[in-house]
């Protein structure tokens, strides 16, 4: 066994952090009130090779590990989970899906672009009537001489307003049932998708999330990710990957409320003594660190099992059940320790807590984990 | 084509030094960075390459601890390095730094020039690069901050307190720099990972011509006091009045 | 031999280091040596003002810098052996310093903020800030002589006192410095020097426009002080003139009061204000590590704060 982390991973850690504490921090607030996409840090973040981590260096990414990529989704969380979920699943579902399952040519079009920065990726799949669900949905894509047709209705796509390269999930053969769904690359501003307006959302508010409309989009047969009919099982793998990611950043998440509820405490003066020296206040701060750890390594362990190349979908499950309850439950804490000064606005563990709830939600939601490490365990 | 020799020093980051109960230092939670006026140093070292072509070496002296600066200092863009190390120099000050930096530099690596930051961001005595400088026998100019080549020379523009003196010196010169001569780079992914590759070049104390002794002893290192009454007021009108009422006992108001 | 020396930039320094200079050398029983190169009229005044000699250097070509003394100053301290050289601690000075004292081989205390002879008449142990002010180190050279430089404010300038003798002795002028300057550019800000006032405002990043700082001058105005601020106000915002930035890479204050408006209170800036003897606060974090650094505090908004002290300061 072996806890530490590489002298790479660490510097790449560090680096994050000045990165976050310098262009982040002094907007973390207010791109959440605007609930405004901070397109000046995606520049910076693709100028520092970010936004590809784990991608080949050939393929326009940094060539480092997933582990290292998860680390900075951490540390960026820890600033604004919102910009780390948004570098989060740009990487972790829309890189590693032309990454995983695309041909040459699509690599070098739609990959490239996008591990550099210049693009941004969204993940769509989920629709009003098929949440976890998936099997439910309508949306429908047919082959019409060299194009695909695509109609439906998608919603809850994160970077929907903003993305540039859209993984669409859709039927070709519904009959075929788990091996009827198809994914497509569909470019933005490819006539017929459409983004409907951005939902305002009680946390996460700065990454965009919208409805994505299909009105006979037509895009040619090249652009088919895969085989048809494999729609379902690479959504499945972009789920594992991206779990990851909400892992990470849910631990980024916790850290920031230990970092602040570890702050605040020792301050915050009452009966004569600052709160920390409180039994009642120092088992919180107690609990939240330790299941800060346990959150951690679970992460680390996942995306080591990625980087090993072996099965992780149960652990990545695991890290993204046990990462998002615990955010969710320390996150409450950590606005319980900071009182009445904690529920005001412009408060940040009253931002991290409006945050933490998405993350039992997306990408599979707690159930969702839950389905999938038992139907593992049961087997 | 200059060669260019950027000096630095992996130090411990005063953020996280607390005081002991008994005014003492704690340094049980420290972590380490590079000299924050160091990173000025290496960006501009960096920054003169890239305009004028040369090779970038950087050099440090530490303890064998001090490893872990190397892959840091490595990604901000110099070429090689050479780790100067013995578990004895930990705490080495400022004469034999500078010594050790001459007897290596003088001997193992070929220099048009010299960047130092203007001091340290630890124990700050702003001594190395002069010295350097001195035990080399090159030319100083201290306080940088813009610097340009031109041909065999440099021209430096140093802050003195009464304005800014343009100076010119021909190379092999040492120069330390200020904050203002630049912003240091955030290293990015590809810069971390391309440093490992990197040669590192490992000089023991053996290595070296002879021993340099202290000439400085430190007799007591003890966490700097302000004992302050540490009284809070609110905003409210009986507040203000209580703050004015307070200053006003103090005697500081005319 | 033996001997305590000072050497400076301009007259003002000179006479505050003929303070601690003439201090050392009476104690030690030896003779306070005061170097000379700027305008050669003053050697008489410095013997007033209580050096026993006075070393002159002869004046410099217009583009020279004061680092073409470095070897005439070594040579001679390695012919008179005196037991401590003090230097200003200016950007000329602490250069100069560190390469007479490698030139002597021996140990310099840079920015010595005090003094004190030990027991044995002889060691002269000083004191530093290091880590940022984090914390104050002692030191003490090993070799002779022991060499400090000290900055400007440290000392009271040294009084004159009429009817001293002194020796006026002339050293030889020295080879050409390798290093030319090639222009001088003046200052240009006509920033006023408030290391010396009785009271000083400071903004820091709590003022949120250039122009709210005149919510700071009419405070400093109300009472009848300057107005100073952190370094992020001067370095990045370029708002107020670097001279008036506060802090271990600024300059050192010790007013009677300072106030502080939306300053966090980061150790390199409260090292400026350590000398201060009253030191207020108003911040709108409560945590902020100021208030632990100050004797009054108010929480709250300094552009709610600041209108309501004006007036209360008013009456």
């Amino acid at each position: 066994m072996d806890f530490k982390l590489t002298e790479e991973q660490e510097l790449i850690r560090q680096n994050m952090r000045e990165f976050a504490e310098k262009y982040v921090d002094p907007i973390a607030s207010e791109i959440d009130e605007n609930s405004r996409h901070p397109v000046e840090v995606f520049q910076k973040l693709a100028e520092g090779d970010w936004m590809g981590i784990p991608i080949p260096a050939e393929y326009g990414g940094a060539g480092a590990d997933y582990l290292t990529h998860a680390l900075v989704v951490e540390e960026l969380s820890r600033s604004c989970s919102s910009t780390g979920f948004t570098l989060s699943i740009h990487v972790g579902i829309a890189c590693m899906l032309v990454l995983m399952f695309g041909d040459e040519d699509q690599k070098k079009k739609y990959l490239v672009p996008m591990a550099t920065g210049e693009k941004l990726g969204a993940f769509v799949l989920t629709e009003p009537g098929a949440g976890t669900d998936v099997m439910a949905a309508t949306t429908t894509a047919v082959l019409d001489g060299d194009e695909y047709v695509i109609n439906g209705t998608k919603t809850f796509t994160s970077n929907g307003p903003t993305g540039d390269t859209y993984f669409v999930f859709a039927w070709t053969d519904k009959e075929a049932g788990r091996k009827g769904m198809s994914a497509f690359i569909v470019p933005k501003e490819t006539p017929g998708m459409q983004a409907g307006t951005h939902f305002q959302k009680m946390g996460l508010r700065s990454s965009q999330t919208s409805e994505m409309l299909f009105k006979d989009c037509r895009v040619p047969k090249e652009n088919l990710l895969g085989q048809e009919g494999r729609g379902l099982v690479m959504a499945m793998t972009g789920f594992d990957h991206g779990r990851i990611g909400i892992s990470a950043q849910s631990v980024g998440i916790i850290q920031a409320a230990l970092d602040e509820s570890i702050k605040w405490s020792k301050e915050r003066v009452q009966f004569g003594k600052p709160i920390s020296r409180q039994q009642a206040i120092a088992w919180m701060i107690a609990d939240m660190a330790t299941d800060l750890d346990a959150a951690r390594f679970l992460t680390y362990r996942a995306a080591w099992l990625k980087d090993q190349g072996v099965n992780f979908s149960k652990e990545a499950a695991m890290a993204k059940l046990f990462a998002a309850e615990a955010a969710m439950k320390h996150t409450i804490k950590a606005v319980q320790i900071h009182g009445g000064y904690g529920y005001v606005k412009g408060a940040k563990v009253e931002r991290l807590m409006r945050d933490a709830k998405i993350t039992e939600i997306y990408e599979g939601t707690s159930e969702a984990q839950r389905m999938v490490i038992s139907g593992t365990v049961l087997r | 084509m200059p060669n260019i020799v950027v000096c630095f020093k992996w130090v411990i980051d005063e953020a996280y030094i607390r005081r002991g109960s008994s005014g003492e230092l704690d340094f049980s939670s420290v972590s380490y960075k590079i000299s924050d006026y160091d990173r000025n140093a290496i960006e501009e070292a960096v920054r003169l390459r890239n305009e004028s072509g040369g090779r970038v070496a950087a050099v440090t002296v530490g303890s064998p601890e001090a490893t872990k600066g190397l892959k840091d200092a490595l990604s901000r863009g110099p070429d090689q390095a050479y780790f100067i190390n013995d578990a004895s120099f930990e705490n080495i000050e400022p004469s034999q730094t500078s010594a050790i930096l001459a007897d290596v530099i003088g001997s193992k690596i070929e220099y048009d020039l010299i960047i130092c930051g203007e001091g340290s961001s630890d124990l700050y005595t702003q001594q190395v690069g002069p010295r350097l400088a001195e035990r080399l026998g090159i030319p100083c100019i201290s306080f940088v901050l813009k610097l340009t080549i031109d041909g065999n020379h440099i021209i430096a523009e140093r802050k003195v307190e009464d304005g800014v003196e343009v100076t010119a010196a021909p190379m092999p010169v040492l120069v330390t720099v200020l904050p203002d001569i630049n912003t240091p780079r955030i290293p990015g992914v590809k810069d971390t990972l391309m440093a490992s590759k990197k040669e590192v070049v490992n000089i023991a104390k053996d290595d070296l011509a002879q021993t340099y002794e202290p000439t400085l002893q430190t007799t007591a290192m003890t966490a700097a006091s302000m004992e302050r009454r540490c009284v809070k007021f609110g905003a409210e009108p009986g507040d203000i009045a209580g703050f004015v009422e307070a200053l006003e006992k103090e005697g500081v108001l005319r | 031999m033996a001997g305590a020396w000072i050497i400076a930039d301009n007259r003002e320094q000179t006479l505050e280091l003929l303070t601690i200079g003439r201090e050392l050398a009476t104690t030690m029983g030896t003779k306070l040596t005061a170097l000379l190169w700027q305008d050669q009229e003053l050697a008489d005044d410095y013997i007033s003002h209580g050096a026993d000699e006075i070393l002159l250097l002869p004046p410099l070509p217009e583009d020279q810098p004061p680092g073409a003394y470095i070897p005439v100053i070594a040579d001679e301290a390695q012919k008179k052996d005196p037991d401590i050289i003090l230097m200003a601690s200016t950007v000329r000075g602490k250069e100069m310093a560190a390469r007479i004292a490698t030139r002597l081989n021996t140990g310099l205390c840079s920015n010595c903020i005090a003094l004190n002879l030990g027991e044995d008449g002889k060691t002269v142990e000083m004191e530093r800030l290091v880590f940022g002010g984090t914390a104050v180190q002692k030191v003490t050279c090993t070799v002779r002589p022991a060499m400090a430089t000290i900055p400007l404010k440290t000392f009271e300038p040294a009084v004159k006192q009429e009817g001293r003798q002194g020796d006026i002795r002339e050293l030889p002028a020295p080879a050409p410095s390798p290093v030319k300057i090639l222009e001088r550019k003046p200052r240009e800000t006509e920033a006023k020097d408030i290391s010396e006032s009785r009271i000083v405002v400071c903004v820091g990043r709590g003022i949120e426009k250039e122009e709210d700082l005149a919510l700071a001058r009419k405070l400093a105005h109300a009472l009848g002080g300057e107005i100073g601020c952190t370094r992020p106000i001067s370095e990045e915002n370029h708002w107020l003139p670097e001279e008036l930035c506060i802090g271990i890479s600024g300059i050192s204050v010790k007013p009677d009061l300072y106030i502080g408006l939306g300053i966090s209170g980061q150790v390199q800036h409260v090292t400026g204000i350590r000398d201060a003897k009253v030191i207020c606060a108003v911040n709108t974090d409560e945590n902020a590590p100021i208030f632990a650094a100050a004797d009054y505090g108010i929480v709250g908004n300094l552009y709610d704060v600041v209108p309501k002290l004006i007036e209360a300061f008013k009456t």
